[in-house]
């Protein structure tokens, strides 16, 4: 398996992309405007654009030079221009109604990560990868997920929600990445413009909040009970 | 010849959304779908019959045809059939007529993921099949542009879009136990998984079926995942509630009963099994809780879809012969009761200009067969003889006394007859007491809607006097195809 | 073997630590002043100020116990005692530099700052009532953080004393550069802007509202409290050289012991401060004044990066 027999400085270069993935994760999460929770994410794009080059180089994968070429079109320049337009027609720049402080977010994301390394060094001593960069790259995917649902769970503002999922999806690219890189190329493509789709429909969804139900915020959505 | 009726079968509504792109006519647009539907059915038909043992392998390994893939697409086409019928009738009287033409593109391709999503073999496929269904179906449920619709409509695309991410990284977490096995690059077909599983890492098998469980439980609607479904399935117009209901819950289950036949292969012991139990039993809970102290018409259905995909994945989670026949039967039986319930519903929202049951009253005297046909299938859908859903759920039960979960069988059976009362309680009231305020109000349902009713009742009732011996096999050609695992009495299979 | 050196060079730490302190602080308020666009007081005004106020009497209220007394000592004691432990000068150990180890060191730390807290409350004022809860709300968030610091740094090094840490970054630029120390520089900046009352929520005026922990010390007056001033700098210089000759910039330390290498290092270390200032100055005139609630988020934030940490050192 690639990610159990790598040169040390190809470890460190993953880890050092994992683990800044993961604090600008935590940057979305302990961030109230919008604009910021929106460049933290098309950095974290970006970092995972760049780890997919780099899987490609060491691992000897061409074809994954194609899928961080169109990471970081679609991932690190598209979708944020597309979020960046619904933003500034829905004249709300942050949360002004906070559920849970973004402090108390940050401690219980971090507990979180230490959840995620439980199970994560758990499962990589079964396989007896323990103590390598597979540890890592699950413990950074399975925590960008808990932290993604807390982001849905505590946000309130809809794009603010559509952001978390999309966190969700960069979680799973990332550890996908380091764990699978040899998932088939086609498989890949597809779900990149998937998540483009899925986007798109997201962002016709805030328009349709807009114009009938007159405010993005869930604490307004209320009408269905029981 | 089962790859020209699949192709059929995929051809079909992808040309009426192209013809009805095309002419922007209302009135074409349900007769294309219409006939979409028809030849979509009749190509779904005969492929059960002819599909033989082995799965037929088209596209390079991409779509597989099985046993149990054409089942299901066949519950689809049935629905899809019926629900286009009812729709020819209904959609006329909610006002758009101009906004009719998206509605049926829209229809057809939803309709169209649920049927080839039981075909595809990769799991990443299937997947994102899954995923266009939620894309497609959120739009349907937000047709009729109210607040209550989009409110319906945004809960059910966030919900369901994180629960299968959830699936997305035990996906992720399967290929790369897979890669461990069979090197790092394959196709991730069900044969190949199901291939490789005996040798795969048991704790990691376990956390990715987890995953998957949850992810796909949640697009499945199983307690205490479904909290979209009440809103989107209530919400949605009529025949895209029964289209939710009866096809797209089926098809997110496939993938859970595929995943399980991986995760038995590997023997992991019965925690998985367990688990879809104790899913199924939570779901009949909250289905049962909720139906009690029930308002709102089509919110009663939804949660009646709750509680039989509840009472499936307590089939499926019992395993073997019993189980997997008892589950499959009852995805047949449920689409079409629960079309039938649907559509009887839709009718009387529409008559009653009301949703909530406390204001429809006096059914049975304004509307004499249309309100007999609802009452009969409210009577089957609470699982009462000698409807289909009856001998579905006593197969099911009968499995599960069989294995070291008899306990969820009582607790399945005394949740059926709280169902059986509290649902039934809610008709009683809609049929026999007599209303609140006097008022003449009595609209007038169209054929189009009463025959797919009938349409319905009649296959019910006949599936459920008559169990043929050869459906009997075919279901054991399918539990003995996903390998024939169960909750064993006593210890893991 | 000790040598005549090796305690003169203990002492001469410890002189280090309680001659250069005030410069610290007038250089640190200097550079704050000339940011905003003021001409500044000079970098020598601290000594200015202690010695004026070691001239004056002492004014005691009357509801003062012995705590009131003995506190400044207590204080002034402990940030005496801290320097013996963490290399000041030398980067090799220094007898008696045993006597305690990285949380020894935090544990006398937080001592004297305790005993500060009950001598605001011991004069039963209002504003040190005042002083004394808001220090304490934040130490509550703040100390749990320093301890995870401490275990991370611990972790990262495998020993407890703060000359390995020192010798081990120095070695090996890979653990210089790994995720872990960089995680925990992040994490301490933020707790050094914490413990030396720098946080963008306190305010540069003297208003005694708005006062975090200067408001502990308003009833004191004279000697006692240019001993409480004068430990409070040398909290601060210890602080900065932790984070300093430990953390970030561990080079420039006298490997020998030599007079000409301590001196240079003397000098080093001014520098090495003066660029620390430099970065605590930027952040603390560039953002804005915050609420005093908002404390919680760099406290956590700083949380947040220990864990990270510590969990990078699990991950091998």
């Amino acid at each position: 398996m690639l990610a159990a027999h790598l040169s040390p400085l190809a470890a460190s270069v993953f880890s050092l992309i994992a683990i800044a993935s993961l604090l600008l994760a935590f940057v979305m999460l302990g961030s109230r405007w919008l604009r910021h929770y929106l460049y933290a994410f098309t950095a974290e794009s970006w970092l995972i654009g760049i780890l997919s080059a780099s899987v490609g180089y060491y691992g000897n994968y061409p074809e994954l030079y194609l899928i961080a070429i169109l990471t970081f079109l679609f991932r690190g320049c598209l979708l944020p221009y597309l979020i960046f337009r619904i933003i500034r027609r829905m004249h709300v720049p942050r949360e002004v109604h906070v559920i849970l402080q973004a402090s108390s977010s940050l401690v219980i994301g971090a507990l979180a990560v230490v959840f995620a390394l439980g199970v994560a060094s758990q499962i990589g001593a079964d396989l007896g990868f323990g103590g390598t960069v597979v540890v890592l790259a699950l413990t950074v995917m399975l925590s960008m997920k808990l932290i993604g649902f807390l982001m849905l769970t505590v946000r309130h503002e809809a794009i603010s929600q559509i952001l978390g999922l999309l966190v969700l999806e960069n979680g799973i690219f990332l550890g996908a990445q380091i764990l699978v890189p040899g998932m088939p190329l086609l498989i890949e493509i597809v779900i990149l413009f998937d998540l483009l789709i899925v986007v798109a429909c997201f962002g016709l969804m805030v328009q349709y909040l807009m114009t009938h139900v007159g405010s993005t915020s869930s604490l307004h959505l209320r009408r269905l009970v029981g | 010849m089962v790859g020209a009726f699949a192709l059929a079968i995929v051809l079909a509504p992808s040309a009426a959304i192209v013809l009805i792109g095309i002419t922007r006519r209302p009135n074409l647009a349900a007769w294309l779908n219409l006939l979409a539907s028809i030849v979509a059915f009749a190509a779904a038909v005969p492929i059960p019959f002819i599909v033989g043992t082995g799965p037929h392998e088209y596209l390079g390994s991409y779509v597989a045809i099985d046993a149990l893939g054409a089942w299901v697409t066949l519950c689809s086409a049935v629905v899809y059939l019926l629900a286009s019928i009812y729709a020819v009738g209904y959609m006329r009287l909610l006002g758009h007529e101009d906004r009719l033409p998206v509605f049926y593109a829209l229809f057809a391709g939803f309709a169209l993921t649920t049927l080839f999503g039981p075909m595809m073999n990769n799991a990443g496929l299937y997947w994102i099949a899954i995923e266009l269904t939620t894309l497609v179906s959120t739009f349907l449920v937000a047709y009729e542009h109210e607040a209550e619709s989009i409110e319906a409509a945004w809960k059910y695309i966030i919900v369901v879009s994180g629960g299968i991410s959830l699936a997305l990284l035990g996906t992720v977490l399967f290929y790369w136990a897979g890669s461990l096995v069979l090197g790092p690059k394959y196709d991730m077909t069900w044969a190949a998984l199901t291939h490789a599983a005996p040798q795969m890492n048991r704790s990691l098998l376990l956390l990715a079926f987890l995953l998957v469980l949850i992810g796909y439980g949640t697009k499945v609607g199983l307690a205490p995942m479904h909290t979209w479904l009440p809103d989107a399935h209530s919400e949605g117009p009529t025949p895209v509630s029964a289209l939710l209901s009866g096809a797209l819950l089926n098809t997110a289950m496939i993938g859970i009963i595929r995943y399980l036949a991986v995760a038995d292969a590997a023997k992991v012991g019965s925690v998985p099994r367990l688990t879809l139990v104790a899913l199924g039993v939570f779901s009949l809970l909250i289905a049962t809780l909720f139906i009690m102290r029930q308002e709102g018409i089509k919110r009663l259905m939804a949660y009646s879809s709750v509680e039989h995909m509840g009472v499936i994945a307590l089939g499926v989670g019992f395993g073997g012969v019993l189980g997997v026949a008892g589950a499959l039967y009852h995805m047949l039986n449920h689409s079409l009761n629960k079309s039938l319930m649907f559509f009887g519903a839709g009718s009387m929202m529409r008559s009653y200009e009301t949703k909530e049951i406390n204001a429809i009253r006096l059914v049975g005297r304004r509307f004499p067969v249309t309100g007999a046909i609802w009452l009969a299938g409210a009577v089957a859908i609470t699982g009462a003889p000698p409807f289909g859903l009856f001998a579905s759920e006593l197969t099911i039960l009968r499995a599960g006394l069989q294995t070291i979960a008899a306990w969820a069988s009582f607790v399945m059976a005394v949740l059926l007859i709280a169902i059986f009362i509290g649902f039934l309680n809610h008709f009683r009231c809609m049929y026999y007491e007599p209303p609140e305020r006097g008022d003449e109000r009595r609209g007038h349902i169209s054929a189009w809607c009463i025959v797919p009713m009938w349409l319905a009742i009649i296959p019910l009732l006949a599936l459920g006097l008559w169990w043929p011996q050869e459906v009997w096999s075919y279901f054991g050609q399918i539990a003995h195809a996903l390998g024939g695992g169960a909750l064993v009495a006593g210890g893991a299979p | 073997m000790i040598t005549t050196r090796d305690i003169i060079l203990q002492a001469l730490q410890v002189l280090t630590v309680i001659c250069l302190g005030p410069l610290l602080q007038g250089i640190i308020v200097q550079f704050e002043e000339r940011v905003q666009r003021g001409q500044g007081p000079g970098i020598f005004q601290p000594y200015r100020d202690l010695w004026k106020l070691f001239h004056k009497d002492v004014v005691a209220p009357e509801t003062a116990s012995w705590l009131y007394f003995v506190t400044p000592v207590v204080a002034f004691t402990c940030m005496m005692t801290v320097p013996i432990l963490i290399p000041v000068l030398t980067n090799y150990p220094l007898p008696l530099s045993d006597m305690g180890d990285i949380l020894g060191g935090g544990l006398i730390l937080t001592l004297g700052s305790f005993m500060i807290t009950l001598a605001g409350l011991d004069t039963t004022s209002a504003y040190g009532g005042i002083g004394s809860s808001r220090a304490v709300m934040v130490a509550i968030l703040a100390e749990p953080t320093l301890i995870l610091v401490f275990v991370g740094i611990t972790l990262l090094a495998k020993a407890m004393l703060p000359f390995v840490v020192n010798h081990l970054l120095v070695q090996q630029p890979a653990a210089y550069w790994s995720p872990t120390h960089l995680f925990l520089v992040a994490a301490f900046f933020v707790l050094l802007l914490v413990e030396t009352d720098r946080l963008p929520i306190h305010s540069n005026t003297h208003i005694e509202v708005y006062m975090i922990e200067e408001g502990r010390i308003l009833e004191y007056s004279g000697p006692l409290l240019a001993l409480l001033r004068w430990a409070s700098m040398m909290k601060q210089f210890i602080l900065y050289t932790i984070f300093c000759n430990v953390l970030l910039l561990p080079w420039a330390l006298s490997y020998q012991g030599t007079a000409l290498g301590v001196l240079g290092s003397v000098i080093a270390l001014m520098l090495k401060f003066t660029l620390v200032a430099c970065a605590v100055v930027v952040v603390d005139t560039t953002q804005s004044r915050l609420r005093f609630y908002r404390y919680q988020e760099p406290l956590a934030a700083s949380f947040l990066l220990a864990v990270l940490a510590i969990i990078g050192t699990q991950l091998g």
